[in-house]
């Protein structure tokens, strides 16, 4: 079914316009709202504190989520952890290897539909937390194995049109991911997003990003917008209703 | 008397096959004894003679041959008169019908006098009756003919130990093609043919098969077997024509051969969902003797061969993506869903061509396919700034045509969605508060367990357990949700199913179902069931509630069959005309209790509703149903609909069928002289082959023979049989060597 275009649009710019929802309330609940819970690991201290309220804020403000703006933190080994679908967990450092309650509530985790987004704050220049972390995703997943996601993955397209994963750092043109069935349960960058979404109180940017400057940090939060759109839709844009539209504004782009 | 009976243990061809290979040793070990020089003349004629022995021991040991001898006692008996009482009956070989020649038949038995005889008739079922009755007339109405199952029945069954014979009057049509073999007991059967005098000129339908379930718009089969039975001539082209009520739908030309069959393969394509009616028919010639057999009819009901589900959702949550992925990932569901993934009160930051944002074609959606679609389902989606006000109407005229409609909660739902007021809110089971009250009236937050409503707890959305004590353990065992959408009351004819518990043992609708015209209609309020999938799962390692739910919902929603209270089935799809169409099922209320150890009413209705018969009967301590009514007379589609007393109109259930003129019984009416002929040998009866023939019924043999014992002698079973072979084989090896051999 190819939607006509002169028809009543929710989404497009065309239709800012038009509105006066009577929208008596913001959420059922706080609990409802989709947080980015941090993940805790003991002797890992997490590099950019402010990185996931200000992804929650990003998020919040360009789309139609509606996000907790202090998100908590909890251990892996903690049942709190099936509370919300979406865990992030950020380092620049080598971690001891988990305790086994800890792989196995990562394993659970995932396998009964939740999302994990890992971020190496070194963007790529020391191995130490790389290293653990594929020594983590392997206990975890043995069967699977962190690959490359593809250029048209719904990761780059699930809000903004994106080209490649960029994060304070440019980094390499690929992230990784762990598929669970027909889904990506865990994705994996060494761009350091975190760096380059964090901001202090005063709302000051925290790291410079290059080489690409800012336009370059737009296109980061860009990217963490789509994943946290990813964790919440999955293949959604790969519909067969949203493919004409992809593809022709895909082929306007440089 | 002794019966004596010579048999082979191993069976005739293995017997055949060994004798052969063994006299080909001896043969061979002659010649080879001829050729060879330097022994005796005497020796070889030892061997030979040693070999021939031991072949023929190892024949004898291989093959077990024995010898049975019966001690048989003749007793006279009584005699038992049963006559085919099927519609191949009314088929006219001649002048007159077979029931017609049945019936002069057993009038004139009951002239003569026949005191001491039984009477039977026999179809589908054996019924007792008398010659007089039977002389009266054979009316020729079962739908069956099971022959060999109404013998054995008289013959081993309740009061047939003083049985001597049975005469048996039919026309030899069995229905049964997998008919078991024929065990009397010793009872004789003699059979007096009807109809084999005359050859029968009949065009035919043979056979027709059809899937009971189509999809539709997609393309069906009906397999057609066309029989021509004519006077002269030699192979025919036969046009077979398919309908839907008045219309053609397909024609195609078979090439029959002169007396033979031949088969056709005719497509179609089912153009509306629900039960369809279609016939075949072949021309009648003007000399043909069963016109009844030249029309077949079929019910098919045409379903979709998915689920098509749309889903709109106001905002992406954990809710939506959980349920999302589950209807994705069922095969049985075709899933278009429309997520809002940006308001104008949001700020991307980005130019058009930067975003992978599509308009929402609400036109199309719900102008152009809205009926296409089983189940619509709003998940915290609010119409208002979409300017949609204006299909709401459609909505609502969609689910009272018989769609499905489900609202699942959050923010943007029910009451604080706007919807209050508005044509979707008509067709809601429940009322909802106004967008402008307050915050408290519109949700509640907080986290709590659902509770099922113990009326309702064997309903299919929460009966997680066959039993209602293991599924309230179940619900408490899952995690809790959070948050809920509030209600102003219900509307009647509301289910509440779950609810949120509240203080004072108030208790709040949570899941909360109804109808609204044809349509059902579900409100969920929460937007939390996502914990059911990934919170319960990942702490107990069980995850099937969340799926349960949602697979039971939409299915329940889309009327799927599997999930009614009621279920009835009738004994065949495809009834001849009176036939008798027998009910069986389980009844259970709306809520889904059983109706047990009741009086149910079992009503027959033609389509346009008519009631034909009805019965009442008493259900089972579990709801279970059975019930017979006397089927329609005439051709067409009709339905059992089973109703509480006084509650008529208001069916608990139902099922179609259809009535042929033909069916099953006429689509072959041949006789079967032959068949009855070697029934009767081989009962040690006797056979007569035209009714006019049949002597008076003292003329048949009504000993019984019985068997008192059996002497079995078996000389070859013995170890001592093998050791003498063992030994001669051992002897001639011997000698061999002993004589220069190999």
């Amino acid at each position: 079914m190819a939607p006509r275009l002169p028809v009543v649009i929710a989404l497009s710019l065309a239709s800012a316009a038009v509105f006066g929802a009577p929208v008596g309330v913001l959420a059922l609940g706080e609990g409802t709202r989709v947080e980015v819970r941090g993940i805790v690991i003991d002797g890992l201290p997490e590099p950019r504190p402010s990185a996931r309220r200000r992804l929650a804020w990003e998020v919040r403000k360009r789309t139609s989520i509606e996000t907790r703006l202090r998100p908590g933190r909890a251990r892996l080994d903690d049942p709190s952890i099936f509370e919300t679908p979406l865990l992030y967990l950020a380092g620049d450092r080598a971690f001891e290897p988990l305790s086994e309650a800890e792989v196995v509530g990562l394993r659970r985790f995932v396998e009964f539909g939740g999302f994990v987004l890992v971020d190496d704050a070194s963007g790529g220049s020391a191995e130490g937390f790389d290293a653990s972390v594929r020594r983590l995703v392997g206990r975890a997943f043995p069967d699977e194995r962190l690959a490359p996601l593809p250029r048209d993955h719904t990761v780059f397209r699930s809000f903004f049109l994106l080209e490649r994963p960029v994060g304070r750092v440019r980094g390499g043109r690929d992230v990784e991911g762990v598929l669970r069935g027909n889904r990506v349960g865990l994705v994996y960058s060494r761009h350091d997003l975190g760096g380059a979404w964090a901001r202090d109180n005063l709302g000051t940017w925290q790291h410079t990003v290059t080489p690409g400057g800012e336009r370059q940090r737009e296109l980061a939060i860009r990217l963490g917008v789509n994943l946290v759109m990813y964790a919440l839709c999955l293949d959604y844009k790969d519909d067969q209703v949203h493919a004409p539209f992809i593809m022709r504004r895909r082929a306007g782009t440089p | 008397m002794l019966a004596a009976r010579f048999e082979l243990g191993a069976g005739w061809v293995w017997a055949t096959l060994l004798g052969l290979a063994l006299v080909g040793a001896v043969v061979l070990t002659a010649r080879e004894l001829r050729q060879a020089s330097g022994i005796a003349r005497e020796r070889r004629l030892a061997l030979l003679a040693l070999r021939s022995v031991t072949a023929l021991l190892t024949f004898l040991v291989a093959t077990q041959p024995r010898w049975l001898e019966r001690r048989v006692e003749e007793i006279e008996g009584r005699l038992a008169v049963l006559v085919d009482d099927s519609r191949s009956l009314r088929v006219a070989d001649g002048e007159r019908s077979r029931a017609d020649a049945a019936r002069a038949l057993v009038e004139r038995w009951q002239e003569r006098g026949t005191p001491g005889v039984a009477a039977f008739r026999f179809g589908s079922e054996l019924r007792a009756a008398s010659l007089g009755e039977i002389a009266a007339g054979v009316p020729a109405r079962d739908d069956e003919t099971r022959i060999v199952h109404a013998l054995r029945e008289l013959a081993t069954g309740e009061g047939s130990e003083d049985l001597g014979a049975i005469v048996l009057v039919t026309d030899g049509a069995e229905s049964d093609r997998a008919a078991p073999v024929l065990e009397t007991a010793g009872v004789k059967v003699h059979a007096v043919a009807l109809g084999g005098d005359v050859p029968l000129v009949d065009d035919a339908i043979a056979e027709l098969e059809a899937d009971p379930v189509a999809f539709l718009r997609q393309e069906a089969e009906v397999r057609v077997v066309v029989r021509a039975l004519r006077a002269t001539g030699g192979a025919a082209q036969i046009p077979v024509t398919l309908w839907e009520g008045e219309q053609v739908v397909r024609e195609a030309l078979v090439d029959v051969p002169a007396g033979g069959e031949a088969e056709v393969t005719i497509p179609f394509s089912p153009r509306r969902l629900g039960r369809a009616v279609y016939r075949v028919t072949i021309p009648v010639p003007s000399d043909d003797a069963v016109p009844a057999n030249n029309e077949r009819a079929f019910l098919v009901r045409v379903t979709r061969d998915k689920l098509r589900v749309l889903l709109v959702a106001g905002r992406p949550s954990w809710d939506v993506r959980f349920l999302r992925a589950f209807l994705k990932r069922d095969p049985g569901t075709d899933l278009i869903s429309f997520f809002i993934l940006r308001t104008t009160s949001d700020l991307t930051l980005a130019a058009p061509d930067e975003l992978a944002l599509i308009p929402f074609p609400t036109d199309e959606l719900f102008r152009e396919h809205l009926g296409s679609f089983d189940v619509l389902l709003f998940q915290n989606f609010d119409y208002g700034p979409y300017q949609m006000a204006a299909y709401l109407p459609r909505i609502r005229e969609y689910v009272e045509r018989g769609g499905a409609f489900a609202m699942i909660g959050g923010e943007r739902s029910f009451g604080s969605g706007g919807y209050a007021g508005t044509p979707v809110a008509d067709v809601l089971p429940v009322s909802l508060p106004r967008a402008e009250a307050s915050e408290a009236t519109l949700v509640r937050e907080g986290s709590f367990r659902p509770v099922v409503e113990p009326e309702l707890v064997r309903h299919p959305l929460v009966a997680l357990r066959r039993e209602p004590a293991a599924s309230f353990a179940a619900w408490a065992r899952l995690a809790p949700l959070e948050g809920t959408n509030r209600f102003e009351g219900l509307r009647e004819g509301a289910r509440v199913l779950l609810a949120r518990p509240g203080r004072r043992g108030k208790r709040e609708p949570l899941l909360v179902t109804g109808r609204f015209g044809e349509g059902r209609v579900l409100c969920f309020a929460t937007d939390t069931s996502w914990r059911w999938g990934l919170t319960t799962g990942g702490l107990q390692g069980d995850a099937s509630a969340f799926e349960r739910f949602w697979d039971r919902a939409v299915r329940w929603l889309a009327r799927d069959p599997a999930l009614e209270p009621t279920r009835l089935t009738t004994d065949r799809e495809r009834y001849g005309p009176e036939g008798r169409v027998r009910v069986v099922g389980t009844v259970a209320d709306a809520r889904y209790r059983p109706i047990a150890g009741e009086a149910v009413r079992v009503r027959l209705l033609d389509a346009t509703g008519t009631e034909l018969g009805a019965r009442t009967v008493q259900t089972d301590r579990e709801g279970g149903l059975e019930a017979a009514l006397e089927g329609p007379a005439e051709p067409g589609a009709y339905r059992v609909v089973v109703e509480r007393p006084g509650e008529e109109g208001d069916a608990l259930g139902e099922e179609g069928f259809v009535v042929e003129l033909g069916g099953d019984e006429l689509a072959d009416p041949r006789p079967r002289p032959e068949r009855l002929r070697a029934l009767a040998e081989g009962t040690g009866g006797r056979f007569v082959a035209r009714a006019e023939d049949a002597p008076s019924l003292d003329a048949f043999d009504a000993t019984r023979s019985r068997v008192q014992g059996v002497r079995e002698r078996a000389p070859f079973a013995s170890p001592f049989a093998v050791g003498w072979l063992v030994a001669l084989l051992i002897v001639e090896w011997a000698l061999r060597r002993r004589w220069g051999r190999r």
